[in-house]
Formats: C-alpha cells, sequence, structure tokens
C-alpha cells in the first residue's frame, strides 16, 4: 500500500497543465467524420489497423481550423504529440510532427495526460514486467537501469507487479490480433511521454507540483484581509526610487549581461541543455586552471560578480597575496563561512575569527574603523550568524574600493586575461547530436565535489597565511642587516 | 449489498470460522492466495476494459461489461477482506504465517488501489463520452474489435450475456460514484483497523520473475509482425523501433487457479 497521507483527490495541481483541457476539446473536434482530420488504414505485413492520420493531413487541418500559419500549425500539431495525444507510428521516440506522410494515431482517452492523474511508479513497474515477458528478459538500457531502480525500491509490492503484469499480459491476449498491436503502440507511446528515453524531448516536465489549486478563488476571512493589510504597509514604508533610476538600471544591466545570457547568446562552445555536450561545464569549473574568455569578463562588471565566481576570487586572492593584504579577503571569507556554516560550529568559529583578525595583535589584524570594531566586539559576547556583517560590510567596500581597482590593472589579471581561451562553436550534426544523447551520463557526486572542496580548504589551511607580524619584524630587520636568502 | 452477496458472505465466514476453529491456518492461507488470485485477475481484466472506453471499440456492450466486471470485483474484495482481517486479528498465528499474511495484504492493498483508481477514471472518461448522443465523438483510436473475451475472463464465463437497459451509459454513472465512495471508505477502515507496515513485507520474486512460467504461455516467435511500416533496414539501427507480436495461434488458457 502506498503512504497515504496526502489523499490525491485530485489536489496534485500542476498550472503549466491548464492547457490540457483545451486540447481535449480539439481532439473531439478532429474526431468529427464529415469536418475532422482524413483517416486511413494502416498496412501491415498480416493485418490492416484503420484510423491512422498523416502529419501532413493534420497540419492541414489545424492551419484551417485555426486560420493560422504553417509555421504555427506545425508548433501546435508539435505539441500535441509532445503532449502525447496523438503518437507517431513510425520514428515514435521522436515527440514530433512531420509534415508528410509519416502516420500517426490518436491515443485513447485513459492515456491521455490528465491534469488531477498522477503518472504512478507501480503502473510503470507493471509495464515494464509486462515488456520484459514480451522482449524475453531483453530490455532497453535506460528501462533496465529503472527497472531495477524501480525492484529496487518498490520491492514491497514487487510481488503485486509480477502477479499483475502476468494477468494483464494474458488479459491483452484475449483481444484480437489487430486490437492488439494497436493497444501495446498506446501502452509504449504513454510511457514514451511520461519517462521518455534519453534524447526524447517530452512536454511532461512541468517543475515542481503543487498541494493548492492556483485557481481557487481565496476564501476571504479575516485572516486574508489582516494579510492585505499587512503588505500595504510595507509597500508604503518601502523606500522608493525614481523610475529614471531604476530604469536606467535595468537597461544597464541587460546591455552588460546581454551577450553572457545563455538564452540570448549562443554559449560557447555549445549550451549542454542542447546539444548534450558537457565541455562548457568542463571549461567552467571551479578549479580549472585557465578560465575562458566570458568569464574574465565578467570579473570586470562588478566586485560582487569577482567574489562570486570561486575561480576569480582565486585570482584575486592570488593578487592580494602579492601585495600583502590577504587579510582583508581572508576575514571576508571567514565571515562567509560563519553565515553558511553549521550552527554547532558557529562558537568556535566566532572566537577564532576574533582571535585571528580582530583582537589586538592579531596576526592577520583588519583595518576597520573604530565604531564598527566596537559594535562588533560587543556583538561577539553573544554570537550569531549575523554578528560580523556590520565588519564584513565594511571590508567589502574598502576591497571594492581600493584592491579591486588595482587588481584589474595589476600584471596577474593582465596575464590571466591573455591566457584566457575562447573556445570555437561546436557544429554537430544530427546524428552526433543523437549520439551525444546517448552518451549522457551522470556528473560528479555533490558528495565528491564537497570532499574535494574540503580537503582543498585543509590544503590552504595547513600552507599557512602570511602572518603579518612576521612579516612585520622582518621587514623591520632588514634595515639593520641582509637577512640570508632562503629561496 | 443484495441478498445474494449476503449469503455468499455468510457461507464464507461459516467455511473461514470452521477452518480457522481446526486451527489449521495453511488452507486458510491456500483459500486466501486463490481469493487473491482471483481479485488479481478481475483487476488486470478492468484495466483493459477501461483502456477501450471513449474510443471506437467503447459500446453499449462494453459498458455492461464495464459494470459486471466491476461489480464482481467488489464482490471478490469484500470476501478477502474479511478473510484477511480475520486471519490478521488472530493472535495466535505463528511469526512466518504471520509474515505470510501481511504479504499478501499488501497484494491485496495494491489490487484495491488500482481498482479505485481505474473505477474513478472510468467513471470520468464515461461522463465525458457519452454515447446515446446525436453527434457522438469516439476516439479513433485504431481498435475496433469488442471486448467481450476480457471480460469473459474476468467473469469466468465462457459467453457474456448481455441484458442491460440502453441508457446504461447515463445510469451506470450514478451506481459507479456511490461505488466509488463506498471503495474509498472501505480502504479507508482497513488502515485504520489492521496494523500491517506495508513497506517491511519482503517479495518473494525476484527481478525477472516474470519471464518463468510464462513462457509456456503464448507460443513463440513462428513469424512476427512488426508494426514498422518500412523494412527493419531502413529503422536507425534500434531494436526497439518495432514492436514484435508473436504471431501464433491463440495459446489454451492455461489458468492459475
Amino acid at each position: 500500500m502506498t503512504i497515504r497521507n496526502v489523499r490525491d483527490h485530485g489536489q496534485r495541481f500542476r498550472p503549466r497543465m491548464a492547457c490540457l483541457k483545451k486540447v481535449e476539446s480539439v481532439m473531439l473536434e478532429m474526431q468529427d467524420p464529415k469536418t475532422g482530420v482524413k483517416s486511413q488504414p494502416q498496412r501491415l505485413v498480416s493485418t490492416t489497423i484503420p484510423h491512422a492520420i498523416t502529419g501532413e493531413d493534420i497540419v492541414a487541418w489545424l492551419t484551417n481550423c485555426y486560420s493560422i500559419g504553417a509555421e504555427e500549425a506545425w508548433a501546435l500539431g508539435t505539441m500535441l504529440v509532445a503532449f502525447g495525444y496523438i503518437y507517431p507510428l513510425q520514428d515514435h521516440k521522436r515527440l514530433v510532427i512531420k509534415p508528410d506522410a509519416s502516420l500517426y494515431r490518436f491515443q485513447t482517452p485513459y492515456f491521455w495526460p490528465a491534469q488531477q492523474w498522477p503518472v504512478e511508479d507501480t503502473d510503470y513497474a507493471i509495464y515494464l514486467a509486462k515488456r520484459n515477458i514480451r522482449k524475453r528478459g531483453v530490455l532497453a538500457l535506460y528501462e533496465q537501469v529503472q527497472y531495477n531502480s524501480l525492484h529496487k525500491w518498490m520491492n514491497h509490492k514487487w510481488d503485486f507487479i509480477v502477479m499483475q503484469a502476468k494477468e494483464q499480459y494474458r488479459a491483452g491476449k484475449e483481444r484480437k490480433k489487430p486490437d492488439r498491436v494497436v493497444f501495446d503502440c498506446q501502452e509504449r507511446a504513454y510511457w514514451v511521454v511520461h519517462r521518455p528515453p534519453p534524447g526524447t524531448v517530452s512536454a511532461m516536465d512541468y517543475g515542481l507540483e503543487r498541494m493548492v489549486d492556483p485557481n481557487t478563488e481565496e476564501k476571504q476571512t479575516s485572516d486574508f484581509f489582516r494579510r492585505i493589510m499587512i503588505f500595504t504597509q510595507q509597500s508604503i514604508m518601502r523606500p522608493r526610487v525614481k523610475s529614471s533610476v531604476s530604469i536606467g538600471a535595468l537597461v544597464k544591466y541587460s546591455v552588460t549581461y546581454n551577450k553572457h545570457d545563455p538564452f540570448l547568446a549562443p554559449c560557447l562552445p555549445s549550451n549542454p541543455w542542447v546539444t548534450d555536450d558537457v565541455t562548457y561545464w568542463f571549461l567552467n569549473m571551479a578549479n580549472v586552471g585557465i578560465p575562458t574568455k566570458m568569464r574574465v569578463e565578467r570579473w570586470t562588471f562588478s566586485f560582487g560578480e569577482l567574489l562570486s565566481d570561486p575561480r576569480g576570487r582565486d585570482d584575486f586572492r592570488l593578487f592580494l597575496k602579492k601585495e600583502f593584504s590577504g587579510e582583508n579577503l581572508a576575514f571576508w571569507e571567514a565571515c562567509e563561512d560563519l553565515k553558511w556554516g553549521t550552527a554547532a560550529t558557529m562558537n568556535d568559529k566566532a572566537q577564532q575569527v576574533y582571535k585571528t583578525f580582530l583582537t589586538r595583535g592579531a596576526p592577520r589584524w583588519i583595518n576597520i574603523d573604530g565604531k564598527t570594531m566596537e559594535v562588533t566586539v560587543k556583538g561577539l559576547k553573544h554570537p550569531h550568524r549575523y554578528v560580523l556583517d556590520a565588519a564584513q560590510t565594511h571590508i567589502f567596500m574598502l576591497m571594492k574600493k581600493d584592491s579591486f581597482g588595482r587588481y584589474l590593472k595589476s600584471p596577474v589579471f593582465k596575464d590571466t586575461q591573455k591566457r584566457a581561451i575562447c573556445p570555437d562553436q561546436h557544429m554537430f550534426s544530427v546524428p552526433q547530436l543523437e549520439a551525444n544523447a546517448r552518451k549522457r551520463r551522470p556528473s560528479i557526486s555533490p558528495i565528491i565535489v564537497r570532499q574535494l572542496e574540503q580537503e582543498e580548504r585543509a590544503r590552504m589551511a595547513t600552507s599557512g597565511p602570511v602572518d603579518i607580524t612576521q612579516v612585520m619584524s622582518k621587514l623591520s630587520n632588514k634595515g639593520k642587516e641582509v637577512p640570508p636568502s632562503k629561496k | 449489498m443484495d441478498g445474494v452477496l449476503l449469503s455468499k458472505l455468510k457461507n464464507l465466514i461459516k467455511k473461514t470460522v470452521e477452518s480457522s476453529s481446526t486451527a489449521d491456518h495453511g488452507a486458510s492461507g491456500e483459500e486466501c492466495k486463490t481469493m487473491l488470485d482471483a481479485l488479481n485477475k478481475v483487476t488486470a481484466c478492468y484495466r483493459h476494459l477501461v483502456i477501450a472506453l471513449g474510443s471506437t471499440s467503447d459500446s453499449q456492450n462494453l459498458r455492461e461489461e464495464l459494470k459486471k466486471t466491476r461489480k464482481k470485483a467488489q464482490e471478490l474484495a469484500v470476501a478477502n477482506r474479511n478473510k484477511l482481517t480475520e486471519l490478521l486479528k488472530d493472535k495466535t498465528t505463528s511469526k512466518d504465517d504471520r509474515a505470510e499474511y501481511e504479504r499478501l495484504w499488501v497484494l491485496f492493498t495494491s489490487s484495491m488501489e488500482l481498482l479505485e483508481v481505474d473505477m474513478k477514471r472510468s467513471l470520468e472518461i464515461g461522463q465525458e463520452f457519452p454515447l446515446k448522443v446525436p453527434t457522438r465523438h469516439l476516439i479513433q483510436t485504431g481498435m475496433t474489435g469488442s471486448t467481450t473475451t476480457v471480460a469473459a475472463r474476468a467473469m469466468s464465463v465462457q459467453n457474456m450475456k448481455y441484458d442491460a437497459d440502453s441508457n446504461i451509459d447515463t445510469a451506470d454513472l450514478k451506481e459507479l460514484q456511490t461505488e466509488i465512495t463506498q471503495v474509498g471508505q472501505m480502504m479507508e477502515e482497513m488502515e485504520m483497523k489492521v496494523q500491517v507496515a506495508p513497506w517491511a513485507v519482503e517479495a518473494k520474486q525476484e527481478a525477472g520473475a516474470e519471464l518463468k512460467s510464462t513462457l509456456s504461455v503464448g507460443n513463440s516467435s513462428v513469424g512476427v509482425i512488426s508494426i514498422c511500416e518500412e523494412d527493419a533496414r531502413s529503422c536507425p539501427g534500434d531494436e526497439n523501433c518495432c514492436v514484435c507480436i508473436p504471431n501464433g495461434t491463440d495459446s489454451p488458457y492455461s489458468p492459475l487457479l
């Protein structure tokens, strides 16, 4: 028995699927014997099955019925196929409409995607078991993977699944041959839409499920009105900016980031979501040695961009090391660590930060003004996540106004800029794209990535930050004697 | 419930009381399995029938078949539930027996879930596709044959007899609605009364178990029909391009019972 904490009385609303009801009425209109789509029989080796329709007929009917252009009709037709209302008889894994003599057929209402009937894994397991029977144990690779995973987590129901699969298989044999063929096609088409094989694009990717129907009218209780009142009060209190200023900011943002938006400009070498080739992600990893030109350009947009990109931060850290002012960045990173770390470690971290950066004579003393220092030290008596916020902001502004400008003119940055690569754009042919889709594999587990990051941090910590007191004493000794060169 | 059902129930209860009074749990376990297999068969057939709803193989007969199959499923469900609840309430069963009964319970509830969903869907589709309207638009799915053999299998009879009124497509829907609520209530009751942790049940079948014992069912690939119009050559070297159906004669129905 499935866990029934949430009684599914059709409550799982998927707002983007509100168009399904409309598509159903289109389907009904297409069935009209006089004004609907003309059907023809499909001749197979030993049987003839009626009600096959050609792609061009569908597109022509849509063009006439809705007085739209051919391209729009083609897009609408593809949508009908992607949702699973019509399925292709040849090339069943590609859910598109081909406006030629390729054959399609209507799907039976039971297999229509309906907003309130979620697709159950139990049914999929039964289908895979049936397919296993028919194919005598030889399933496609992606089906085999799904089968094994379902067998693992649905194990308690597995007896039922096997029993039901066998019974459904036997009951199916009771029908006549042409109907059996049609049924198999229908079921297969249903699962191609709802459990797409690699390389198939289906329209069923609808995001998170909602538990509340977003289209219902909310009941106007006192709670409802109280919420509206609070919202309006807060809106009045919000600081306002002249629209010329805010629009100017939007325009500036759009102009700056125009070429960096993957929706508006092609990303080099190619967009992995489109071509299934992951070179782009490899070239832009956090610890890559040579960054791409686009990435380096992004660092120049603002200091925030530089810091938020781990590779940029590394570069900046290198620059600061040469200037012997790395403590600012180290302090900033320590504050981030405190903000985002676990609650258990907070106290220790705060104390560590105080000892290392804030106290008088600290090894990596940072230069913040007296008032901020006072506030911070007072807050550290009862440390919480945001106790270092004021100091962090001060240091951030300091770095931004001072170091950032120097960084952009420094040899470190200029060198990185010169060495940055600009990959060529991929030109994949259709068979190459299909090969890419087949070769898709999951990327490194985030657990491993986090372990690598932790090791990296540990290594950096042991290599030791520059201890300012030692450096100062060395420098003061420099005038008195020539220190032996150690390097 | 009508008189026939009540008397059937009484007989069943008498039988189970007798069998349990002799503390012969083995026999009642077997009885349970038999009844569950029957319920499983009816559920599978019901699903096949609901899939044909709204398509060109929909007809008066189909609606009647649905109604009869549904009623049979409900009878079996009630019988199964009583039997299993009684077995599970008995505190004197051994641990192994209890584990077995819990496994049967999971089989039962899974069947009921499928049945409930299929009943709800048949209500929805039945409402959308009434038969007695001047311009009826049944979806041209390519299925044109009748489903009597499937229904006959569900009812365990040789031939189906049709004796329903001509307005069955609308009249039956009201009954269906009440039955759906009944089934829903029954399942809620079951959840409350019987304390079985379904995730703790271990399946007896391993992966690929469906391949055994079905190799005898259905004659093998003496001639296959592929639904690809073109030759296998023009299909992009993909074994899943064609759906092959064994072309043998219909195998004799080898009953599981």
